[in-house]
């Protein structure tokens, strides 16, 4: 009997349920309409004027109420549990869901080709996207620049709906039909076009663009995200078509300046013995070099000639950071010190704050990491699709800022990693200079827009930006310098967003 | 290696105790008798699977972990035995820049019962807990020392006693394992995000047949082992592996155990013959064992 009890008490300590608990999102009603939203300033379509829908049939008219018979007669009593299962997962906010959709494509794609027999690394084909190694590699430049793109086609295409909204001022089926229920919070934002339509399809667009093996994938996705604002009630079909048709027309110009921003010749090899050179000119006696077996190329060596978005080339070069310490000086010691140390003493929390922030491969790297951030705190504000994709449209460009301020950086000086004087690393080191810290400026970037636009929250995403640059030196493969030069840079670049978004009429 | 062989012999001097009793023979220490043991292991590859592409990892190059463990068994009665293990583990990459890990793994419990004997065959069963012993780094993998799961194991036995000290022994055991919690919070499974702390680590099935000579407590035993998990995802191409793995793997391996008197050794070679989602690796352990009445 007593060892009966015992069975049954080691049973009770293993859960039975593996099923994880995740953060659960839920609709919500928003905390602002906005309708002067159709006047704010876009990122990059020009006017809203340079893109059109077809003006709405008027709520009398046979075509519309044939829409909203179909809607109550055969859409509504026919609705499955899935269907029901998929409003409540795109009820969430489409701007939300997209960007997890992002998040998840960018993790799923985070992974250095292999080297292959003859010890040469393959570059990944977009032509031949699933092919190994896969395209793209979605590496943080990578990533940070996928996910600016995203955010910024939904943000300029929900500007441009909302002109369209409050201009056709076409109501939603439920407020011309008082016995259809909608399955969703409501506002009385106008129903055509669909916004969550307008965000699935231009987010569809430059997805698939990003990740151009995932066409079933995101289809799929697209489709449900379609219906599911039908099944709820609050879209009829012509609401929709006007949105696919919004959405697409706005990611097409995004992505006109994707393809022209320089990011095809972001990972020019030949240009890397010039980056050498230029290295040991300003003093640096060990150069970075590859810690890999077979040494593998350095990331996106030419990333930094990318176009930003929130600052001009100008600018970018004028607030380079400066040199940082070189090996033979006092202070590089005493740094080096510091990581020797960390590499015998390593704390348990520090070993804990450098995993959480690893964000290496197989993950969505630190961007992810801070467009999840954006999210959570743009939910927790119950911001509308209009809020929440500006939110994310600046965090994101500040992100990308920072990827191609910080890599101009990184291979301007070409600067060696600590695991070119011995150090071990307790997270996995990244192929490219040390010099300043991606994830320093990254971090930064993002936590000084986080905290323009939630001013009571600065605090917290300020100490999170610091934990993530800290989690570096922890994890044994930045220098301090590299760290608290990163920071400041970062900190920098974000007001250049911030500056944009107080001058776009939404304030 | 120095403070391996003192801790040996601490071990051996202050705790008095041994003889190699297993969670998964037909061994019994009598009534009172306890079984000490001080294990030490050697585990190491070059080449593993990564899902079914069997590999090398030149940033990697040789993995070894070694650890050294205590194991007290104890004859609650002639039938039922406890069995208690300590391990502390290290490990180390030969190559490229992956810190080692080192520290306590985990702690497992265990019970063994003779439930049948009968014209040479036996019936046992037992049931093991494991449960991590410090707060090690469950997800730095390969390097981390252990998976940080709690697991119970169900594990029944049949063995033969056949003529001339010979026997036979087949064992099968189903290891359910609990979720870990990580640092990170996301991690890919299965190709989905997940958002959150905690992760599956997936069941698993483990079974063995032994062919073996057993003359007082002197033993010598071929073994082939199976192990597989319930379910999981596979390392992805030139990814990591991760907690969440399918792995499974088929061993092979040779035992002895040689105790005169109170004082004895063993010692354990076993090599992975295939695998998924694994190491290949070859295990060597050697142990000091003595018995003592309590």
């Amino acid at each position: 009997m007593k060892y009966l009890s015992i069975c049954i008490f080691c049973i009770s300590l293993i859960s039975c349920s593996k099923e994880v608990d995740e953060t659960l999102y839920k609709a919500y009603s928003p905390s602002k309409v906005d309708e002067s939203g159709g006047t704010w300033k876009t990122f990059i379509l020009a006017s809203t004027t340079d893109v059109a829908i077809s003006v709405p049939k008027l709520v009398t008219d046979a075509a519309y109420l044939k829409e909203i018979d179909s809607l109550k007669t055969i859409v509504i009593p026919g609705l499955t549990a899935t269907q029901k299962k998929a409003v409540e997962f795109w009820g969430a906010g489409a701007v939300l869901r997209w960007n997890e959709i992002g998040r998840e494509l960018a993790a799923r794609y985070n992974i250095p080709p292999a080297s292959n027999a003859a010890g040469i690394y393959p570059v990944p084909n977009a032509a031949d996207p699933l092919a190994d190694p896969k395209f793209p590699f979605a590496n943080p430049p990578y990533t940070a620049r996928a996910l600016a793109y995203l955010s910024i086609a939904q943000y300029d295409a929900l500007v441009a709906a909302w002109r369209f909204k409050f201009l056709y001022n076409r109501k939603a089926p439920f407020e011309i039909d008082a016995t259809i229920k909608p399955l969703l919070p409501t506002t009385n934002v106008p129903a055509y076009p669909s916004e969550e339509v307008v965000v699935a399809q231009a987010s569809y667009v430059i997805l698939l663009a990003m990740f151009p093996g995932e066409g079933p994938f995101l289809k799929e996705k697209l489709t449900e995200a379609k219906n599911a604002v039908i099944w709820a009630a609050k879209n009829v079909g012509s609401d929709v078509e006007a949105g696919a048709s919004l959405g697409a027309g706005v990611a097409a110009n995004v992505m006109a300046r994707a393809k022209t921003d320089g990011m095809s010749d972001a990972n020019n090899q030949t240009i890397v013995p010039n980056l050498i050179a230029r290295s040991t000119s300003l003093g640096f006696i060990n150069p970075w070099k590859s810690q890999e077996s077979p040494a593998r190329p350095p990331m996106l060596p030419n990333y930094g000639a990318v176009s930003t978005i929130n600052l001009d080339r100008k600018t970018l070069e004028s607030i380079r950071p400066a040199i940082p310490y070189l090996e033979n000086s006092s202070e590089f010691k005493k740094e080096l010190a510091e990581l020797q140390d960390i590499q015998k003493n390593q704390t348990r929390e520090q070993a804990a704050i450098a995993n959480y922030w690893a964000d290496g491969q197989g993950s969505y790297t630190p961007p992810g990491h801070w467009h999840r951030y954006a999210c959570d705190a743009g939910v927790a504000a119950k911001y509308s699709e209009l809020r929440m994709a500006r939110l994310l449209a600046y965090v994101g460009s500040a992100l990308m800022d920072a990827g191609i301020s910080c890599w101009e950086t990184k291979y301007y000086y070409f600067s060696p990693r600590p695991q070119q004087f011995g150090l071990k690393t307790s997270v996995g080191l990244p192929n490219f200079p040390s010099y300043t810290s991606g994830h320093s400026t990254f971090s930064f970037a993002a936590a000084t827009v986080l905290s323009s636009f939630f001013p009571e929250n600065s605090t917290k995403f300020l100490n999170l930006a610091q934990e993530a640059s800290d989690s570096r030196v922890y994890g044994m493969i930045h220098f301090r310098v590299d760290c608290t030069m990163g920071a400041k840079h970062g900190r920098l670049i974000g007001d250049y967003a911030v500056n944009r978004a107080q001058a776009d009429g939404a304030q | 290696m120095k403070y391996v062989i003192s801790l040996a012999l601490a071990m051996v001097f202050f705790i008095h105790s041994s003889k190699a009793q297993m969670p998964h023979d037909g061994i019994y220490m009598n009534k009172k008798l306890a079984c000490g043991a001080l294990i030490y292991s050697h585990s190491s590859w070059t080449n593993y699977w990564e899902n079914r592409l069997f590999r090398e990892n030149l940033n990697i190059g040789r993995l070894t972990t070694e650890s050294m463990m205590a194991m007290v068994a104890y004859g609650i009665t002639k039938k039922i035995n406890a069995i208690a293990v300590f391990p502390y583990v290290q490990t180390n990459a030969s190559q490229g820049n992956l810190m080692g890990q080192k520290g306590f793994q985990d702690l497992s419990f265990w019970l063994k019962a003779k439930a049948f004997s009968k014209q040479g065959i036996s019936i046992h069963g037992a049931i093991g807990y494991s449960t991590p012993l410090s707060n090690y780094v469950p997800d730095f993998m390969p390097m981390s020392i252990g998976m940080g799961a709690n697991s119970l194991i169900t594990r029944g036995i049949i063995t033969y006693d056949m003529a001339k000290h010979l026997y036979l022994n087949g064992s099968i055991a189903y290891q359910m394992r609990s979720q870990v919690k990580v640092d990170r919070d996301a991690y890919l499974h299965g190709g989905k995000l997940y958002q959150t702390n905690e992760v599956p680590v997936p069941d698993a099935f483990d079974a063995a047949f032994r062919f073996g000579y057993l003359k007082k407590d002197n033993q010598l035993e071929l073994f082939a082992e199976t192990f597989s998990c319930t379910k999981g995802d596979d390392i992805r191409r030139n990814d990591m592996p991760f907690l969440t793995n399918d792995m499974s793997m088929t061993t092979v391996g040779i035992y002895g155990k040689y105790q005169p008197k109170h004082l004895g050794v063993n010692a354990k070679v076993s090599y992975v013959v295939d695998g998924q989602n694994v190491g290949q690796s070859l295990n060597v352990s050697l142990g000091i064992l003595y018995i003592i009445k309590l």
